[in-house]
């Protein structure tokens, strides 16, 4: 039992480096944004899949970026920072406010993704979880609550349909 | 099959795979210059740097 218990146990968190994770993602979105505090914030993602074919050589490109993501249920706007994974700087903010965006909603196929359009020109896809193990591509950091209480705001107070 | 066969197909195989990978990676080149010809002049993004001060402050 033991041994196998640990064998199937599967990958565990680290909440020592979580913890520090979400600490430095709070410094940095404060850095950038006014009022920081106001926010709650989760870790996402977004995903630009570019397929190629050059003559017999075939097959696709995934580039990752990091998004530090804010929400102010009160004001009804979400807040999209760029960051690397590890969190030592990022760019400036993107904010989505509901009453000025075009549409927003939750995708179901191929990604739940976070889809906001804030005109007709362009939308973010925003990706989240709980935790992604791999702290090359993505911020290590543990968020079960936060994505939870993040999507329910999304859903029933931000998403336009 | 006889080994010697079997060995061939795979050096075979090794220098498709080879061959692909350098296309690969000579097509990437010229698309990136081309892209770098037209992206030039355009400035790139502030980036802010997470500063040691509020680090130690949040940690603290």
């Amino acid at each position: 039992m033991g041994l196998f218990s640990k064998l199937f146990k599967g990958p565990e968190i680290d909440m020592e480096k979580s913890d520090a994770n979400a600490k430095k993602m709070r410094a940095l979105f404060n850095q950038v944004v006014e009022d920081g505090d106001s926010y709650r914030l989760i870790f996402g993602y977004t995903e630009d899949v570019s397929r190629f074919n050059y003559g017999f050589v075939h097959g696709s490109k995934t580039k990752i970026g990091n998004l530090i993501v804010g929400w102010n249920a009160a004001s009804q706007t979400i807040v999209v920072v760029p960051t690397v994974p590890d969190l030592s700087g990022c760019g400036d903010p993107t904010y989505y406010r509901r009453s000025e965006i075009l549409k927003a909603y939750r995708n179901k196929y191929p990604t739940d993704a976070f889809i906001i359009y804030p005109d007709k020109k362009g939308y973010i896809a925003i990706n989240a979880y709980d935790w992604l193990e791999d702290e090359k591509l993505y911020v290590y950091v543990s968020q079960d609550a936060e994505l939870a209480a993040f999507t329910d705001f999304f859903m029933n107070r931000f998403a336009t349909k | 099959m006889p080994f010697g066969e079997i060995g061939a197909f795979l050096l075979v195989l090794v220098a498709v795979f080879l061959f692909g990978n350098l296309w690969f990676h000579f097509v990437e080149t010229i698309l990136n210059r081309i892209k770098k010809l037209f992206t030039r002049r355009k400035e790139p993004p502030t980036w802010h740097m997470l500063s040691p001060d509020e680090e130690d402050r949040k940690n603290g």
